[in-house]
């Protein structure tokens, strides 16, 4: 993990994170999938070419999923970084397995327990304010929803991050479009975002959150950066799944599924 | 009683050097102050933000520091989601100073009075709840919760009011052990916080008519002591519970589990029904509600003449 690997080695790795995740699906339909496909690359970049997981708690960084129904995509990742047999994923949900539909602490990787949306910051504010008091070096990523931004606690966590300056939190925002109910757009419009997070003091990136490429040069930015950064990462609900993409569904049926995999 | 925690926070945070203080905003209310200006690199006031409050203190907490957490217990409880799913779901090194609690915000009426808050935090898994009856027991337990708790505790405290309840006592404090404040043989009072001193005024007037009741200080809640319920439950063969609290969920529901489950006898529980209202002191208002003196001696009456089962040495 964190080892600088190439852009062509993290593409090849988001292609079987994504086909671990599609094979999830076909074991257990009601996954959120859609939400997992949208995070896959963005995932793959910070686990695998940024996070240095070795060290004390302030020597060492944190990845916090906050948006902790993409469950499944980050499992994936910390299987392919060999912290989770590979085997384990297909079991997810069952009541023998590991794996719990929303992130717990008693799954090796994980930072934080979520599942319940807005909080993730928060605590990453706390890691990250540890951390500086310390001394250490460890930085805190936090993946975030675009409907999440709708928790009034992201106000409060995002207000406090800028002013206590904490240039050693990133956040990247899975910016998929969709909320649990639908179009982001139908339900309560989130455009101005960036400009609010500028606003208050952040460094604000938007990138292509299915380009490494892209999602690479953003963190790159941000680590580099004497502010707080977020990048708004935009990306495809179910990408990888044509017949769902850019819907709200999160159910395409495990035939649909099948061919996926094939194409992926 | 906030002056007391305010002082005590100062000298525990000379021993704890991992010891930080987060507040809401009212770092002068909470006294937490005290701690602000001795310390002020290890005081956070984070704002007007509960909610963000707990999971900042989370974040604190699973780097291995040892995070305290101060403000009114009413504006707590609208962070209760995240100490339930982020704080006790992770069995974080957390502890909650809930300031202002029960009817102790006297003036400030209905909306700062908090008289929910024990039946909230005690379904929480892993969560430990302490109400200690006086100043004296904020000396004796505070400092063993800060010392040797490593998970999260909800500690609840009033504001000013603190009559002389435990000042006597020199037994060093354990979660899980009641404290004893008076003997007796015909029926047994139970309380936490400042009310204990209505508790004791009853008993002692019940002595004058020739009734012994016994009056027991559970300042912890969770986990409570379930030997000294079913010990004083078959010597006394009768119940009374008196809290600053509602009657659905604290003090007095804790306690009817135990007496259901080990040896039921008949109970009484005194507390709230509905929400507060203002008043100029703290002590009217526990009169108001039915509290008082007078009204626990009805009770114990009332328990006393229900049927109450024989008693056994």
């Amino acid at each position: 993990m964190g080892n600088g690997k190439s852009i062509e080695d993290l593409e090849l790795l988001a292609i079987r994170i994504r086909k671990h995740i599609l094979r999830m699906y076909l074991n257990d339909q009601s996954l959120h999938l859609g939400s997992s496909l949208s995070s896959v690359e963005i995932l793959t970049t910070v686990v695998f070419k940024y996070l240095r997981r070795t060290g004390d708690p302030i020597n060492r960084d944190w990845l916090i999923l906050s948006k902790g129904h993409a469950a499944p995509a980050l499992y994936a990742a910390l299987a392919e970084a060999g912290l989770i047999p590979l085997e384990e994923l297909e079991k997810i949900h069952s009541i023998n397995s590991i794996l719990q539909g929303h992130p717990e602490i008693s799954i090796p990787g994980v930072d934080m327990s979520t599942g319940s949306l807005g909080q993730g910051l928060s605590f990453g504010v706390g890691v990250a304010t540890a951390i500086k008091i310390h001394g250490g070096s460890g930085r805190v990523y936090v993946i975030m929803g675009d409907g999440e931004q709708d928790e009034g606690e992201v106000w409060e966590a995002m207000t406090h991050a800028a002013a206590r300056k904490l240039d050693n939190l990133v956040v990247v925002v899975d910016n998929n479009g969709f909320q649990l109910d639908g179009f982001i757009d139908d339900i309560k419009p989130k455009h101005y975002l960036p400009h609010v997070w500028r606003a208050v003091g952040w460094k604000v990136h938007i990138c292509d959150g299915h380009s490494i490429a892209s999602i690479d040069r953003s963190i790159s930015d941000a680590i580099n950066s004497k502010a707080p950064t977020i990048i708004f990462a935009k990306t495809v609900r179910g990408k990888g799944v044509v017949e769902i993409e850019n819907t709200k569904s999160q159910k395409p049926g495990v035939e649909v599924v099948k061919r996926a995999l094939i194409n992926a | 009683m906030r002056e007391t925690f305010g002082k005590l926070l100062v000298s525990l945070g000379e021993i704890h050097r991992d010891l930080v203080v987060i507040t809401a905003d009212v770092g002068d209310s909470t006294r937490a102050s005290y701690f602000r200006d001795r310390f002020p690199a290890r005081f956070f006031n984070i704002g007007i933000s509960e909610q963000h409050m707990v999971n900042f203190a989370a974040g604190l907490a699973a780097t291995g520091m040892r995070p305290l957490v101060t403000c009114f217990a009413m504006f707590l409880m609208r962070a209760w989601e995240q100490i339930r799913n982020t704080t006790a779901r992770m069995n974080l090194n957390v502890k909650f100073i809930a300031t202002h609690a029960g009817l102790s915000d006297s003036i400030d009426g209905s909306s700062h009075q908090a008289l929910e808050d024990i039946a909230l935090m005690r379904v929480i898994p892993n969560m430990k709840v302490v109400v200690p009856a006086d100043s004296s027991e904020i000396m004796r337990s505070l400092p063993r919760i800060i010392a040797e708790e490593r998970g999260p505790v909800y500690y609840r405290i009033g504001r000013d009011y603190s009559p002389p309840i435990t000042i006597d006592i020199s037994d060093e404090f354990r979660l899980g052990r009641a404290t004893v404040l008076r003997d007796g043989e015909d029926v047994t009072i139970i309380g936490a916080g400042p009310v204990l001193w209505n508790a004791l005024e009853a008993s002692k007037e019940l002595s004058r008519i020739g009734i012994r009741a016994a009056v027991i200080d559970m300042a912890s809640i969770k986990p409570i002591d379930e030997d000294v319920i079913e010990k004083y439950a078959r010597k006394t063969g009768a119940i009374v519970t008196v809290e600053e609290h509602s009657i659905h969920g604290g003090l007095g529901s804790a306690v009817a589990e135990v007496v259901v489950k080990r040896y039921p006898v008949p109970m009484k529980i005194l507390g709230t029904i509905t929400f507060g209202r203002t008043a100029k002191s703290q002590e009217e208002l526990i009169e108001h509600f039915g509290l008082g003196k007078n009204s626990i001696i009805k009770a114990v009456a009332e328990v006393m003449g229900s049927g109450r089962r024989s008693r056994v040495s």
